[in-house]
């Protein structure tokens, strides 16, 4: 019940003031849930059928990003490829701010020997290159898709835990967790309605933000051959497999390539917007 | 004292550490369901295949003994035989550890005094032309990926304009500061990702500074504008700037492995990718070590730095 | 509009003479007017207080003295010596700061930059205004730190901010003032956060300098006892404009103004016992839109028609002394009477009396800075500080024991281990002879139902994220069994109103309410459970004065009403007097004294208790430097050193 208050607290009080950049965020939120969901039907072709005829042809009206040494058409591709490339990200997000917060946020309240032990768990999982530890554990899990959520997730969890611990330990400290206490509330209580609510926005700006740092570490790990497998539209593969043919025709690498850097962007903008919105006078953090 | 007490701990801190991430890369290995023999010869292989690799890996003995053969084989400088080229490890790797560390180092040294800068000359005018124009190139830079700068500066500089070689293809054991023109474009690229993030740390920080009580005492004290910024803010925001530049190595080093494999530089990174697609668990595990090691040290000499730089806990 | 046509002739040059100041924030006719056609003048030498509550401008004035007014669009002249502040080029400007006008601040902590040895921050103002080598300008530096009656100078000169305590970083930024020689020295709450002693010997050391040096001063507070001490003249400042001004005996003893005569009322102060405050009522106005008549009129006691209509100008009401009031010669008719501020020791009423004690706090004792539960290799233990040491104390039912100290006495950790959030590391706490669970989880409901707790920042006392209807009807959700619907409604409406507050609240959220609403809230959240006793753990000491004295009175009525007990944590001997029945004093962790507040303020006993109240900043103007001085050297050697 609090959570739902809280969101409507949300929706109501900030974003009423829709201003033209928020609905450029918010266009852009439907635009991507709309190719997430109907992309192979948008297409205006198909992401995998080959066509040997039009191998290799440089951008014209009939195919507007070119097609690759198959004859598919990259434009299609790009439009099929944004599920398998989006998808991993928000599900990988998703699951390392869930684990995160959870982690922080029982940590930060319960502190003592729990938060000790959990911490240096995070400081362990902490001390790898995001980058590395992801590659590692898709390796030993195998390529499929569900595995590079598992993977990503594991490198946010502790970044999330981090952040929400730290902010859980300064809310900790206010003087309405002690009146809860003095009260005579439960420990679940006040985890659940008194500090959840507090932490919520901070939460979904974090969620935010790491749907970018998926979106790059996911096709990172595409680009490194890890994870996806030929012949998924995934774009950062697209990017491997089109490197060879730079000098021959650059439209193969070079349209993906934008596609993850129009998309991450977009993410990074919509985040950065809902972190300003989050920040101002009155909003969800106090003074 | 307090300071030498505190390089102590952390060092005792970063060999604790390394401990544990020896003992998750060796458990992440073992235990996960993907079996290491299963792994080295694809899952097509008859089960009678797989028992004759286990035994040969010695797969079959007890975790804990293997662990610790391991580990001992680790300390000693031994970390096994490279399955790809049945080789001994470990001088292939300090080989390509030296490669990478050129490219990194280089990176830092031209990135963290440049981002810094920056960062500053931004945070002087919030909003205005100069600041919007680097939070823009920030934003950009921070939200693709090391390949696709990569990409469009090779396009750009060795297809379109072939100034510099868009790869380095070069023999392991060659000294990259032989051929400087072939690292020019990755560190570019590198370099430019670690500006995105670090001026806008500094940027962020120096805001804060700027606004502060003690910069509004120096203000009204009748200093000139230079003076307050760079004697008055500038140290203020230096030190959380290096801890968090020492955070950005971890970066660094997944951008090494996205570089190194975009433009065939003999590195660390591009060891592990190979090792990745031949299904190399040796070696693997070996890259995996030394970078924790290597990004715990980063993180370790970023926190020594940052404690020299600041008076209250130097004090 | 110009109200001062006397000063204006007058033919002694100005070190400081503003004319007709405004200072806007935010553009247009919604821009948040903060200072209106604000005009006063400093003679050399002389000392002018400008007085206000949160709000008034006054230190919007006291930063455009240095021009320093960052996104205000400021109108009026503002001239320094002669010369106008407004109109001067950059470098001008930076020439004057620091040489010919400098800055005291409020929080001396952070207005040093911690990266620099604070040798070094007084010795580049004088580098930078007076062409001279490192070595003469860092001696000149630990001389000035001599000055300002700092130990070992020489040895100060080379520490950091941190390594000094509140009352030697303010002596620091006073030193840093004074580096270059200035003829105005503008103090924006020099004292203000400091404790009470070391706030006596800061006072004691500005008037020491201001007539060695003769500057000239600028000082901003809220404290009017404060004022009296420094200030030859003073202006009183309400919503940005100036309501009167006169010399600081014709202002603090016989005002003129309605608001000054509010604030006067509603100060509690340790001679006038244990009459019942005069709260002003009503909040500050929106200064976005200015209404056309007098600002006070809506808040005001003697207001008439005419108030609403018309705004009142500055017109003496005797020789330099001036009131902005329409009815400024008919006030004594028009305010109601208040009691004469003599001193009596009438008792505090009180509804129950004697009989046996409802808590006994036995043997109370806690310390910090335990060794950590896990140990680390390297980790530094620190040796254990005893914040409460054996305290023993006993509070009768409806009465209130207020518990008083100054920073670090450990009265607040006292406080919290009564109501069971901290565990004590030894001694009991018994409700009616029954011993308590050290923490207040593992006591009862009934037992959690009769302590409540008021904290002192209203600010992070409320969830930010909860309506009043939440905050004060979840306490009887827990302990009253009423789970929702009307018959919850009811009984919170019927608490707000209690306090003063009514329905329109129940949909707030805290950011929507001022400081002293929120304490309310507070107040109706603790009396919720009908609690049989209250911990108020420095309930006023964040409110402005008018405020206090609003919730000091709310707090009484209600103990009247039901016979609550209070245990009443401050450091404000004044609000103690008015609200105790039972007084203790509290210094490094220990009870130094106890007693009723005729004993424990009429003829105190322990040396300590003596420098206490001796340290108190009364209206009395301009402190007598004789035995109190002497009294207050010790004080100083006691904590300040």
């Amino acid at each position: 019940m609090a959570m739902s208050q809280s969101l409507v607290l949300v929706t109501s009080r900030r974003w009423r003031r829709l201003d033209a950049a928020g609905i450029a965020c918010l266009g852009f939120v439907l635009l991507m849930v709309l190719l997430i969901l109907f992309g192979p039907q948008i297409a205006p072709r198909s992401a995998l059928a080959f066509d040997p005829l039009h191998s290799l042809e440089g951008p014209s009206p009939a195919f507007p990003f070119g097609t690759d040494e198959f004859g598919r058409d990259i434009f299609s591709r790009i439009i099929a490829g944004t599920r398998p490339t989006l998808l991993v990200a928000l599900a990988a997000a998703a699951l390392g701010v869930l684990l995160g917060t959870s982690t922080g946020l029982v940590a930060g309240y319960v502190g003592g020997a729990v938060d000790e032990a959990v911490m240096r768990v995070m400081d362990t999982l902490m001390s790898f290159p995001g980058l590395i530890l992801a590659m590692l554990v898709v390796v030993m899990l195998g390529p499929d898709a569900m595995n590079v959520v598992i993977a990503i997730a594991l490198v946010f969890w502790p970044r999330s835990a981090r952040l929400v611990r730290s902010v859980v330990l300064d809310l900790a400290t206010r003087e309405f967790i002690d009146a809860a206490r003095s009260r005579g509330e439960t420990r679940l209580f006040i985890l659940a309605r008194e500090l959840l609510p507090n932490v919520l926005m901070i939460i979904v700006v974090d969620f935010s933000l790491r749907v970018t740092a998926a979106i790059l570490l996911s096709a990172s790990l595409a680009y490194l051959g890890i994870g996806v497998t030929p012949p998924t539209p995934a774009w950062g593969l697209m990017v491997r497999d089109g490197q060879q043919f730079i000098e021959l025709a650059w439209w193969l690498p070079v349209f993906p390539s934008l596609a993850i850097a129009v998309v991450s962007i977009g993410t990074l903008l919509v985040g950065e917007r809902l972190r300003r919105s989050v920040a101002t006078p009155g909003g969800g953090r106090p003074r | 004292m307090i300071a030498l007490t505190f390089i102590l701990r952390r060092c005792v801190m970063l060999v604790l550490v390394l401990v544990a991430v020896s003992v998750l890369t060796f458990g992440i290995v073992n235990v996960l369901p993907g079996d290491v023999a299963t792994a080295v010869l694809g899952d097509m292989a008859s089960p009678e295949m797989v028992e004759a690799v286990r035994e040969r890996m010695g797969l079959d003995r007890p975790l804990d003994a293997r662990y610790l053969e391991w580990v001992g084989g680790v300390l000693h400088g031994d970390f096994g035989r490279s399955l790809q080229h049945g080789q001994p490890i470990a001088p292939m790797l300090l080989g390509r550890l030296g490669n990478s560390a050129i490219l990194g180092l280089i990176t830092l040294g031209i990135a963290a005094p440049l981002s810094i800068a920056l960062g500053v000359l931004a945070a002087l005018r919030p909003g205005h032309l100069l600041d919007r124009a680097i939070s823009s190139f920030a934003v950009g830079a921070h939200a693709m990926p090391e390949y696709v700068i990569g990409l469009l500066a090779i396009l750009c500089f060795s297809i379109w304009l072939p100034l510099l070689p868009g790869s380095s293809l070069m023999d392991p054991n060659e000294n990259p500061l032989n051929r400087p023109e072939a690292l020019v474009l990755p560190v570019g690229v590198l370099v430019i990702g670690m500006l995105a993030v670090i001026s806008q740390v500094t940027r962020a920080g120096m805001i804060q500074a700027l606004g502060s009580p003690y910069v509004r005492t120096a203000t009204l004290k009748g200093l000139p504008r230079w003076k307050v910024v760079l004697k008055h803010a500038l140290p203020n925001v230096l030190p959380p700037t290096v801890t968090e530049i020492g955070m950005y190595c971890g970066y660094v080093i997944g951008g090494l492995v996205v570089v190194e494999t975009l433009f065939s530089y003999a590195g660390l990174g591009q060891m592990m990718t190979n090792a990745v697609s031949y299904r190399d668990i040796p070696t693997i595990q070996a890259g995996v070590l030394v970078v924790a090691a290597a990004y715990g040290i980063g993180n370790l000499l970023a926190d020594v730095a940052a404690l020299l730089l600041n008076p209250r806990l130097r004090g | 509009m110009n109200a001062e046509p006397m000063l204006a002739m007058s033919p002694e040059p100005a070190t400081l003479d503003v004319t007709g100041l405004s200072i806007t924030y935010g553009a247009g006719p919604q821009g948040l007017k903060a200072v209106r056609d604000v005009s006063f003048r400093i003679a050399p030498g002389e000392a002018y207080g400008l007085i206000g509550e949160s709000g008034s401008g006054k230190s919007t004035i006291a930063y455009a003295v240095l021009r320093h007014v960052p996104a205000g669009t400021v109108s009026g002249r503002i001239l320094l010596n002669g010369q106008d502040v407004m109109a001067m080029s950059p470098q001008t400007l930076a020439g004057i700061r620091g040489r010919v006008v400098s800055m005291i601040y409020q929080d001396p902590m952070s207005a040093l930059n911690p990266a620099i040895r604070v040798g070094e921050q007084i010795a580049e103002v004088i580098r930078q205004h007076r062409r001279g080598d490192r070595a003469s300008a860092w001696a000149r530096s630990v001389a000035l730190l001599g000055q300002v009656q700092l130990p070992l100078p020489a040895e100060i000169a080379h520490r950091y901010p941190h390594q000094l305590s509140g009352g030697q970083q303010q002596r620091v930024v006073i030193a840093m003032a004074l580096a270059c020689d200035p003829e105005l020295l503008v103090m924006d709450e020099p004292t203000t956060g400091l404790d009470v002693t070391t706030e006596a010997v800061i006072l004691d050391l500005i008037n020491d300098l201001r007539h060695a040096l003769g500057v000239a001063v600028l000082f901003i507070s809220h404290n009017m006892g404060v004022v009296a001490q420094v200030c030859d003249r003073v202006g009183v400042l309400y919503a940005g404009q100036l309501v009167e001004e006169g010399s600081t005996a014709q202002v603090l003893r016989a005002p003129r103004h309605p608001y000054t005569i509010g604030l006067m009322n509603a100060l509690p102060t340790i001679d006038r016992a244990a009459d019942r405050l005069v709260d002003i009522p009503g909040r500050l106005p929106d200064l976005r839109v200015v209404p056309p008549g007098c600002v006070f009129a809506p808040r005001c006691a003697a207001v008439q028609d005419i108030c609403h209509a018309v705004m009142p100008t500055l017109e003496p009401v005797g020789t330099g002394h001036d009131s902005r009031c329409h009815e400024r010669d008919r006030l004594e008719r028009l305010l109601p009477a208040v009691a004469p501020a003599t001193a009596s020791d009438a008792p505090l009423p009180a509804k129950a009396d004697g009989g046996r004690p409802l808590l006994q706090i036995v043997g109370i004792e806690r310390s910090f800075g335990r060794a950590p539960m896990l140990a680390l290799p390297f980790l530094r233990r620190r040796t254990p500080v005893r914040a409460v040491d054996d305290v023993t104390l006993d509070i009768a039912p409806g009465q209130t024991l207020a518990v008083v100290g100054e920073s670090g006495s450990g009265k607040s950790t006292l406080a919290r281990c009564v109501a069971g959030l901290l565990r004590p590391d030894r001694g009991d706490i018994r409700l009616e002879n029954q011993v308590l669970s050290p923490l207040v989880q593992q006591r009862t409901r009934p037992q959690q139902r009769a302590l409540q707790f008021i904290f002192q920042n209203p600010d992070a006392a409320l969830n930010p994220h909860w309506t009043v209807e939440r905050i004060v009807g979840r306490p009887l959700q827990l302990y009253g069994g009423i789970a929702r619907g009307a018959a919850l409604r009811a009984r919170v409406v019927a608490l707000l109103e209690a306090t003063k507050l009514g329905e329109r609240y129940l949909e707030r959220y805290p950011h929507e309410m001022s400081g002293g609403e929120k304490q309310r809230v507070s107040i109706a959240r603790a009396f919720a459970g009908d609690p049989r006793l209250v911990v108020c753990d420095e309930p006023t000491s964040a409110l402005d004065i008018s405020v206090q004295a609003a919730i000091l009175n709310q707090l009484r009525d209600l103990q009247q009403r039901h016979g609550t007990s209070y245990l009443f944590i401050s450091h404000d001997l004044g609000v103690v007097r008015h609200i105790a029945h039972r007084v203790a004093i509290m210094r490094h962790g220990r009870i130094v004294e106890a007693g009723t507040p005729a004993q424990v303020f009429g003829a105190p006993q322990h040396p300590y208790t003596q420098a206490l109240i001796a340290a108190i900043p009364t209206l009395e103007p301009k402190r007598l430097r004789d035995g109190t001085a002497g009294r207050l050297r010790t004080a100083d050697g006691m904590i300040d050193a």
